[in-house]
């Protein structure tokens, strides 16, 4: 019997160590193209709304590369980065790879091939490097633009007496106009989901340009952020500020961002919802519960004066060659194709995304696809892209130990600096 | 001479010899030998599969993490870094959480053996209804922690149903999963829920073994429910009760992931987080596996521990019978 329990006990930590350090390296199909056959890993090319995508870009390369075969291997989202981690611990996998923009990418940057002498071309058609950007090296081609509007709903503002078509642009105006809005329909003003921790990423890359100046902002990007300054903290008392005031939705700790929150916005029981630019959460997606007409987009309230509200947004997903692909030619050739216009144009009209190509048509998706579009040369990066993950995740927690009052907004900020110092 | 007694005299000889040696009758033919030989390997023929498949797919893979956690992350990637894993491990508040949570799922392991064991008691009992509650009571095992979990995010939601009945009772509404101080007591509760039945069924299997002359000799003296359970019910069980104890144990600190990963993602504040997620987050989100290796042989120690301690337990209950 000692025996067996030990053997369990080795069995059960083996798992675990397995799972650990990602000995699950080596899933035939999936592992090293050969030189006549490229792999690509994403979680996209299994949709149905994809398949169209696919085939245009798959032709565009066959055009290029009639020898090269190109295989695609559709992992399950949830699982990706861990499969994609024990693929770059084994030195050995796909050739071609889907990423998301900003930590996901840069955190695995040393497994990637830089792509700047491949894509220049592409460089003025598409939007969105930087998110696919470390020291100054670009390590994939924007699929789609990732972003984080606000969304409003119309017809609440027109039963309240509002006019729909001039939001607030200032946030006391806002804070009143949702008053308004809570006595006349008894909506609340935000739909917040922070059980994920996700909501104070939607929060600060929202709003966070109607609270910082240009300047800060745009150091901040850069990498010089100064979490003691007394924008960066207003961002984080604002926050707690809006749920204290009862601007959320109940339990916004208990609410999950996908698709609880989304879900309280589309039923019309909150006025506003920062949401996503691209696949899930964004204008399509609300465009079906209300009425597409009914579905606004405003610009950031000014909160600190001097501030110049603008849309965040990033490269959303990208595909990125790996170091050890031996034909590098081909592989940024498929990355091209994956990124040309006629492709782009297909994932936009099919799976409801903003395209990082510039010159796809919006015009048929709704009012709001085209205020998002017509932002887009005005737009910035979105402040939470530009931190690690580690220090998101970390931020996460303090987010919701600031709506539950457990720490002060000086002590998460100071914790927060520490985190985005130690990288 | 007679041909018979030769032969008797051979075979005393052979017996002779037998004893001489003591290894059985001399080999005839080398057929004979290699059946014995055949005869001392089989046993580690036979086992060969099962320990290679243990060595090979267990063991080695187990001594690979371990080394794999004195290797460094990101920049590091691949050089030796000592100890330097565990020690961020031991800095890191949510590691520690991670762990304090294992203790306490130790400490609420009576109760989740107590709510089985006093409901098999009622069905035992034939409170009225009993067949029916019998399978009432075991439906949530063969549901999957996520289809638990999604039923559960419901249920607690904080504008659901369970928040609307207390409402209307004059309660307040409690954020079952958004208050870090509850919502660990609501993710075990669920897990407790979801797998007391399978508790529940061993236990009517421990009745079944149960003298009922004794239950009737209890209630001829007039005893109470309570006095019933406790001297009569309680040592009758005692072995049923110590292999639920290991097995739900087991369950506890092997089988939340899925729970936690539907209901709270190891929140709020970071305040449900188990070393399993831990590991699951900082090698697949964080992209730490070096660290996440790490944690994993900290899990394994600790499993280590307890399995021995259950090995202990188990010893003891064998012995007393």
């Amino acid at each position: 019997m000692k025996q067996r329990t030990l053997w369990s006990a080795t069995v059960v930590a083996g798992l675990v160590v397995l799972a650990g350090c990602g000995s699950a390296s080596d899933p035939d199909s999936a592992s090293g193209g050969s030189r006549g056959k490229l792999v690509v890993w994403d979680w996209k090319s299994g949709d149905a709304t994809a398949s169209s995508y696919v085939r245009k870009a798959k032709a565009d390369f066959a055009e290029r590369h009639p020898g090269v075969t190109v295989e695609f291997v559709a992992q399950p989202f949830d699982q990706y980065y861990t499969l994609l981690g024990a693929a770059i611990q084994a030195g050995k996998g796909p050739d071609v790879m889907l990423f998301n923009g900003g930590g996901q990418i840069r955190d695995r940057a040393d497994s990637l091939l830089p792509l700047d002498e491949y894509v220049r071309a592409d460089r003025k058609r598409l939007a969105g490097w930087e998110a696919f950007t470390k020291d100054g090296k670009t390590y994939a081609a924007p699929v789609t633009l990732q972003g984080h509007p606000i969304y409003y709903n119309k017809s609440l503002y027109r039963k309240a007496g509002l006019d729909p078509e001039r939001p607030a642009t200032s946030w006391d105006e806002f804070v009143a106009d949702c008053r308004t809005i809570t006595k006349a329909t008894g909506a609340r003003c935000f739909a917040q989901g922070n059980k994920e921790g996700i909501g104070i990423q939607f929060f600060l890359s929202g709003l966070g340009s109607g609270v910082l100046s240009p300047t800060e902002y745009d150091d901040w990007i850069a990498g010089r952020r100064d979490w003691s300054s007394p924008a960066v903290k207003r961002v984080f008392s604002l926050w707690k500020e809006a749920d204290d005031k009862g601007l959320n939705n109940d339990g916004a700790n208990s609410t999950a961002m996908f698709n609880d929150a989304f879900a309280v916005f589309q039923s019309g029981k909150a006025a506003h919802v920062i949401g996503l630019m691209s696949d899930t959460g964004h204008w399509k997606d609300f465009g079906e519960f209300l009425d597409a007409g009914d579905v606004g987009v405003m610009k950031a309230p000014v909160v600190t004066a001097g501030a110049r509200p603008s849309l965040p947004y990033d490269g959303g997903i990208g595909y990125a060659v790996a170091k050890w692909t031996k034909d590098p030619k081909a592989a940024a050739d498929l990355v091209r194709s994956l990124t040309s216009t006629d492709a782009l144009k297909s994932f936009y009209a099919d799976a409801g995304a903003v395209a990082a190509d510039r010159t796809v048509d919006v015009s048929s998706g709704g009012p709001a696809v085209a205020t998002i579009v017509s932002e887009i040369d005005r737009g910035k990066p979105a402040l939470h892209v530009a931190l690690s993950s580690r220090t998101v995740d970390l931020m996460g927690r303090l987010s919701q130990q600031l709506l539950s009052g457990s720490v002060t907004v000086d002590a998460a900020v100071r914790q927060l600096a520490a985190s985005d110092q130690a990288g | 001479m007679s041909p018979v007694g030769s032969s008797v005299r051979a075979a005393q000889g052979a017996r002779a010899g037998e004893a001489v040696d003591g290894r059985g009758p001399a080999p005839k033919s080398p057929r004979g030998r290699g059946g014995r030989l055949a005869e001392r390997l089989a046993p580690y023929v036979l086992v060969a599969p099962a320990v290679l498949i243990i060595v090979v797919l267990r063991l080695w893979p187990l001594g690979l993490g371990v080394n794999f956690s004195f290797t460094g992350d990101c920049e590091h990637n691949g050089t030796p870094v000592g100890l330097d894993n565990y020690a961020e491990l031991i800095d890191d508040p949510l590691f520690r959480t991670a762990l304090r949570n294992v203790g306490l799922l130790v400490l609420l392991l009576p109760v989740a053996v107590a709510i089985p064991g006093l409901l098999a008691t009622f069905i035992h009992l034939r409170v009225p209804g009993h067949p029916f509650f019998r399978s009432v009571y075991f439906f949530p095992a063969v549901l999957s922690p996520v289809i638990v979990g999604a039923i559960f995010n419901l249920l607690l939601a904080f504008d659901g149903p369970l928040n609307a009945v207390l409402g209307r009772s004059g309660a307040g509404p409690v954020d079952w999963l958004g208050d870090p101080d509850v919502a660990i007591f609501a993710v075990v509760g669920v897990h407790i829920w979801a797998t007391s039945g399978m508790a529940l069924v061993v236990f009517l299997a421990g009745f079944a073994t149960l003298d009922p002359a004794l239950l009737d000799a209890a209630r001829v003296d007039g005893a109470s429910l309570a006095r019933m359970i406790w001297h009569v019910i309680i040592p009758g069980l005692s072995r049923t009760i110590q292999f639920v104890v290991v097995t739900t144990m087991i369950g506890m600190l092997t089988s939340m992931f899925g729970l936690l990963y539907v209901m709270t993602s190891g929140g709020p504040e970071g305040s449900t987080y188990l070393p399993e997620y831990y590991i699951w987050v900082q090698q697949g989100q964080m992209s730490r596996p070096a660290l996440a290796s790490a944690a994993s042989t900290v899990l394994f120690l600790v499993m280590l521990v307890v399995g021995l301690l259950q090995v202990g337990l188990l010893r003891r209950a064998g012995r007393e019978d």
